[in-house]
């Protein structure tokens, strides 16, 4: 069996966010730095009469610089690139693959054999997945629009109704993570409560937990 | 110095009616913008008091000053009143006050119409807060209504009904006066002033009615099909409903934004001239900068729709990261202005430097939001919230208070009050970042927007109080203002025709201006004609 590798999104997320990071920082404290060099350096002063010096435009500076803007978007859309199409692949032939259905105000999830993880709304389901292993789901919604999203794992998705929207995640520690998993498109009154638990097992943990559901029903 | 007659300046112009008559009807452009101005700001601190209801409660992680449905009213009326009926009609009916005496004309074209685009936004605003009066609470549906939610089944309140009207009225109010205003830039010119001539402040205009024109139909259409959707079904039916929806809304949704920003930076860049005593550098690049960014911004729309998984993502992050490139040319044109100048820190001045300091952040969260990887994480969650929280309070309202500081004298007649303008000023600073800045912290650690409680995640109150403060803050700044607006019009320092030393046309005449705006004209040989009588050697004949 071949499997897809395994993509982690959270550190995918982080090499592409480190760099965007240390380019806005840079960015912000060479504007901050020189507008306030300009600002004190040209200040009036109070009784000083002085007339304004300078030129009114410099073209080749100008081009130049858009130049230099257009290289740093250039870069910067490269590596968005990059992480992109790892980040949003959709394997032909995932682990797992699990279909979430999202409905006013609560979320279930479907595995193979008919084993369904389900909640209320005063009691958030379980996904229960395998890790380092490439899950794949398929992502519904019934009502209104709603977003799947696990801020630790750095990745979102819409729940539309009508449409399936795929995609692949891999869950690299295993544990019981309460609330990991909330909506994030508002969807109504109890948007706030619409949320999910994950617990992630090594993969025969995992494989035993699936057999033994599969069984019971 | 030669001088030339203002055009039309020898047909007598009717008086202008006093009274009500005159408050409800008149057409003369700087009434109509007078009007439109207090009454954008008007539903500005009216927005900003629910504003101030939402971060009350969110102060602690439960829910204990409001029910849910009323938070959701209250972020949905808070946002909507903030686009629709604030900053729009403000962009834009600063224009109207302004555009023509920058330009050298007697009066606005089409200003019955730009009369109408004032009475719809009064009607919408009416139309929009009178659903808290009505069985079932306003609209609860979030500023964008995103279909189904807006639906009846899932929204069946009247409020929302009137929501919609409401929006079908602000939007044609905005094709009304954005029609009137290109209409006059193109048709009252004064001699000499050639479109390359026109003061930055102008263009921003320009380019902001352009993208209204252009965007603001398709806003009008979602609306519509949304109403009849509401009332009988339909348009919106299937599959491809909720899509639909979303593609029509950010088209206008998007280039809004730049509504919400091109005028403002328009007042901050003749905030920064002004001061710097030198012209607008770079203008031509500066111009051509301005109609690539409107342009552009008319094709990055369904950045907005990254996670949907129904759009070429690659193409919208492609052309969403490039408006870095001209928004990097208004910062290197600010800044090449005042270097070299002699830079004096007035309130506006300060305002104006606020503006390009503050927006700053919301600009370089823009490029990270344009890319899908990273935007997965932020969007929906508090960090897209402090995003755009720097770009239209950290852009467009602080460069709108250096426009209200550097044009307050020609409107009244009256200088405002420099030291209350200044605490003002350093209020609002720490307001904004204190307000705004935490909440990207609270967006990275997974905090979803539209959440009127957080009991599983007690952690983020300490980020959720220090954002409340600043919009306490907020508050106190604006009631600094409203102090300096009461007490200057009360014990008025009298400004004369121009204060400042101005570079731009409406310096040239009376404050306020005669009803037929100019008795003279100087002649103009660039956009800062007045810089050039007083300097004379360049582009004298």
């Amino acid at each position: 069996m071949s499997l897809a590798a395994v993509v982690d999104t959270r550190s995918e997320f982080a090499g592409l966010s480190t760099t965007y990071l240390l380019i806005a920082i840079g960015v912000v404290a060479l504007v901050w730095l020189a507008l306030a060099a300009i600002v004190v350096r040209w200040r009036a002063r109070p009784g000083e009469h002085r007339a304004p010096v300078g030129r009114t435009s410099n073209a080749p500076l100008e081009v130049g610089y858009v130049v230099v803007l257009t290289c740093v978007a250039a870069l910067l859309v490269t590596l968005t690139f990059r992480t992109e199409s790892k980040v949003d692949a959709v394997s032909s032939h995932p682990a797992l693959r699990v279909h979430v259905i999202a409905a006013k105000w609560r979320w279930r999830f479907e595995y193979p054999g008919g084993v369904v993880q389900d909640g209320a709304n005063d009691r958030p389901s379980t996904l229960v997945v395998p890790t380092r292993e490439t899950v794949g789901f398929a992502l519904d919604a019934l009502d209104v629009i709603h977003a799947f999203w696990i801020p630790d794992l750095r990745f979102k998705r819409d729940a539309i109704p009508g449409r399936t929207n795929r995609f692949d995640l891999d869950f690299p520690r295993a544990g019981y993570f309460p609330g990991a998993g909330v909506c994030s498109e508002f969807c109504g009154l109890l948007h706030s409560q619409m949320r999910f638990n994950v617990r992630a097992l090594p993969p025969a943990a995992f494989r035993a937990w699936l057999r033994r559901r599969q069984g019971r029903t | 110095v030669s001088v030339a007659a203002a055009p039309g300046a020898s047909v007598q112009a009717s008086p202008p009616r006093g009274g009500l008559i005159g408050a409800l009807a008149g057409t003369d452009h700087k009434s109509l913008g007078a009007r439109i101005v207090v009454v954008a700001f008007a539903f500005f601190l009216a927005g900003g008091v629910l504003a101030a209801l939402i971060r009350t409660e969110l102060l602690t992680p439960q829910l204990d000053v409001v029910s849910r449905q009323l938070y959701n009213a209250l972020f949905t009326i808070h946002g909507s009143t903030m686009f629709y009926l604030f900053i729009v009609p403000m962009a834009v009916g600063v224009g109207v006050y302004l555009v023509p005496l920058q330009i050298g004309a007697t009066g606005m074209a089409w200003g019955r119409l730009g009369l109408a685009g004032f009475w719809l936004v009064l009607a919408a605003g009416v139309t929009m807060w009178s659903g808290f009066l009505t069985q079932g609470g306003a609209a609860a549906v979030g500023w964008y209504g995103f279909y189904p939610l807006s639906d009846v089944p899932n929204s069946p309140g009247i409020g929302t009904d009137l929501w919609i009207l409401a929006i079908l009225m602000a939007g044609l109010a905005a094709i009304a006066l954005a029609a009137s205003l290109l209409a006059t830039v193109v048709q009252r010119r004064a001699p000499g002033m050639t479109m390359l001539r026109l003061p930055p402040f102008t263009w921003t205009i320009i380019v902001t009615c352009l993208m209204i024109v252009t965007a603001f139909p398709a806003l009008i259409v979602a609306m519509t099909l949304l109403f009849i959707q509401r009332q009988f079904g339909g348009p919106y039916d299937g599959s491809a409903g909720p899509i639909t929806y979303q593609q029509l809304f950010w088209f206008f949704g998007h280039p809004v934004v730049y509504v919400g920003f091109f005028p403002f930076l328009g007042a901050a860049a003749e905030a920064v001239t002004t001061f710097s005593g030198k012209r607008w550098f770079g203008h031509k690049p500066f111009v051509f900068a301005l109609l690539v960014f409107a342009a552009g911004s008319m094709s990055v729309w369904a950045h907005h729709m990254f996670t949907t998984g129904a759009v070429n993502n690659r193409y919208f992050a492609f052309t969403s990261t490039l408006l870095l490139v001209p928004a990097g040319v208004e910062y290197f044109d600010a800044a090449a202005t005042m270097h070299g100048g002699r830079i004096r820190l007035t309130a506006s001045m300060l305002f104006a430097l606020g503006f390009f300091f503050t927006f700053l952040i919301g600009g370089v969260t823009g490029v990270w939001v344009a890319s899908p990887p990273l935007d997965y994480q932020a969007t929906d969650s508090y960090f897209i919230v402090a995003h755009f929280h720097y770009t239209l309070f950290g852009g467009g309202v602080l460069g709108l208070f250096a426009g209200i500081y550097l044009w307050f004298p020609k409107v009244t007649g009256a200088l405002l009050r420099e030291g209350l303008g200044k605490v003002h000023f350093w209020l609002t600073m720490v307001g904004v970042n204190l307000a705004f800045f935490p909440m990207f912290f609270l967006g990275q650690d997974g905090m979803p927007r539209r959440y009127p409680e957080y009991t599983g995640h007690p952690r983020w109150q300490t980020l959720n109080d220090l954002s409340s403060a600043g919009a306490y803050v907020l508050a106190l700044s604006l009631l600094v203002f409203i102090a300096n607006v009461g007490v200057s019009l009360l014990v008025r320092r009298p400004a004369g025709p121009d204060p400042w030393g101005g570079q731009t046309l409406e310096w040239m005449t009376d404050s306020p201006p005669p009803p037929h705006n100019f008795d003279m004209l100087p002649p103009i040989r660039s956009h800062a004609p007045l810089l050039d009588r007083r300097r004379r050697p360049e582009g004298a004949a």
